[in-house]
């Protein structure tokens, strides 16, 4: 392998595929562990951060990733420090987010800057990348992001704010889709005049569209290379600006003026209260029978389930397609649940250069455990995925247990999803099931769940190796 | 595990922006301030003794 600079680095060091844009230092891992390198040329910036008590302040807040500094394994020349951080268990990206994350994000960024200033720093670039989700909370996880303030300059990373937090935020207020499309085809942030075109006459008398998109996107349509430079500025000035971010993205109201068709799925199922009382005794008794220490909950609508496996202390994924039912779990802000929006007909793809700077959902979502309750239905019958590759798909994602309820079509919500078919549905029935299944799974627990049609089964993945 | 834009151009009409709504913010900061103190100015003028009297104490 060879890293930035071109010298050759032994092979179980890896060089983090995203990141190569920051000359500051980069993130490597070492049998699985990530470590940051610091480069020579952020020396300075990288002991005011710790001197300053800035990072203190920041770490003990819980806003910024914390770190130790080792002896450990160094890169390349310019190395100055090798940073060991708390490790992560999972990365997500804001194409996966609800709009309440990514608000959350933005404030998270606003507050980081604000913080940053009155230590003689800011933050020299505003991207979602560098946000995760921690025991149910945003921290920033690139130690690096950080500049000596020139107090005389604007906010170097205001665009960037603006186009990746404010503006899809903004369209999210207006059109209520939440914000993941934006950030799937906008990765590196949607433009004021694109913004400005896709908002609402009525976004006008909105005083922060007006001044952060509509003035933005008019003057940036002007913008010349010949541009003044030597506009001053000063902290006043920055620290109003940064308020005003803060005030209008605190204010954007990300939930929908009315509800999803999912989000009062439990309350409102057909099915009824006695159901989900017998599918969840059922569950919980599967529950017992196994061992894990992370899992991945597949359709977890408010995620009434996701939360008994968080409560064996495993570390939960829990997505679902509907962004009101992700906002609805999120708000709870579990410790243990990491909540997103993936649509599983389409989950994220591997993107960025090279396709390698972002990993798709399916390589970061492998658990021990996965469980897909009243999901299989949707997938064969709505999507029209054969039972076969719904198999081969749940078996890349499991790393030993599925845990699944099969809805046959003589169930109310299958016919639904059926009635306006003009074709007829073939290989969708239990015989179906159970041979794509058994092809990578062995059947431990199958039983009616009382009162309905519907079969919950434990499945344990054949050891291949 | 992080995507870096060091060198993220600021766009010289972001920086322009920046000016322009930093000056706007200022002036309403002041017209604000202002009608506070011609507001609190008149409510003392017009107020009755006995609250002139209290709020002098």
């Amino acid at each position: 392998m060879t890293n930035q600079t071109g010298h050759h680095t032994p092979a179980l060091q890896i060089h983090h595929p995203a990141s190569f844009r920051d000359p500051a230092g980069f993130i490597f891992t070492v049998d699985g562990v990530v470590y940051r390198q610091v480069n020579r040329s952020y020396t300075r910036q990288y002991e005011q951060l710790i001197k300053s008590g800035l990072y203190q302040t920041l770490t003990q807040e819980s806003l910024l990733i914390s770190h130790t500094e080792v002896a450990g394994p160094a890169q390349t020349p310019d190395h100055h420090l090798t940073l060991l951080p708390e490790q992560l268990t999972r990365i997500t990206y804001p194409a996966e987010w609800c709009p309440e994350q990514l608000k959350a994000a933005a404030l998270l960024t606003l507050r980081i800057q604000q913080l940053a200033m009155t230590h003689g720093m800011c933050l020299k670039d505003a991207t979602p990348f560098n946000i995760q989700f921690h025991k149910g909370r945003p921290i920033l996880i690139d130690t690096l992001s950080f500049d000596l303030y020139n107090p005389t300059r604007p906010w170097i990373a205001y665009r960037q704010f603006c186009e990746c937090f404010l503006f899809p935020l903004y369209i999210h207020q207006y059109a209520r889709t939440g914000t993941a499309w934006v950030a799937t085809a906008w990765p590196e942030g949607i433009p004021a005049s694109l913004t400005a075109r896709l908002l609402p006459l009525k976004s006008r008398w909105n005083t922060g569209a007006w001044l952060h998109v509509f003035l933005q996107a008019r003057i940036s349509s002007r913008e010349t290379t010949a541009a003044p430079r030597s506009l001053s500025f000063s902290e006043t000035k920055l620290a109003r600006l940064i308020g005003h971010l803060e005030s209008i993205v605190s204010r954007v109201s990300t939930s929908p003026a009315k509800p999803s068709a999912w989000s009062n799925y439990y309350s409102e199922t057909a099915l009824g209260q006695s159901y989900l009382e017998a599918k969840e005794q059922l569950y919980r008794q599967y529950l017992h029978q196994i061992r894990f220490t992370d899992a991945l909950d597949l359709g977890c609508n408010e995620g009434r389930f996701a939360k008994i496996l968080a409560e064996t202390g495993a570390s939960v994924m829990a997505v679902d397609s509907d962004w009101l039912c992700i906002e609805t779990l999120y708000n709870k802000h579990l410790p243990n649940i990491l909540p997103l929006c993936i649509d599983l007909a389409n989950p994220t793809p591997a993107s960025g250069f090279g396709n390698t700077e972002r990993s798709s959902f399916t390589d970061r979502a492998s658990s021990g455990l996965v469980i897909a309750l009243a999901l299989i239905h949707h997938l064969a019958l709505r999507n029209n995925i054969p039972l076969p590759l719904i198999a081969d798909y749940f078996s890349r994602l499991s790393n030993q247990y599925l845990l699944i309820e099969f809805v046959p079509l003589s169930d109310e919500k299958a016919r639904e999803l059926i009635a306006r078919k003009e074709t007829p549905t073939v290989g969708y029935d239990p015989e179906h099931f159970e041979s794509a299944f058994n092809r990578h799974f062995r059947i431990e627990r199958r039983e009616r769940i009382t009162g309905t049609d519907r079969v919950l089964y434990l499945l344990t993945k054949f050891d291949r190796t | 595990m992080t995507t870096l834009f060091l060198y993220i151009d600021p766009g010289s009409g972001s920086y322009l922006v920046q000016v322009l709504i930093a000056a706007i913010l200022g002036g309403t900061f002041w017209i604000k301030k202002f009608w506070r103190k011609l507001k609190s100015f008149f409510t003392r003028i017009f107020a009755p003794p006995s609250n002139r009297g209290k709020k002098e104490s």
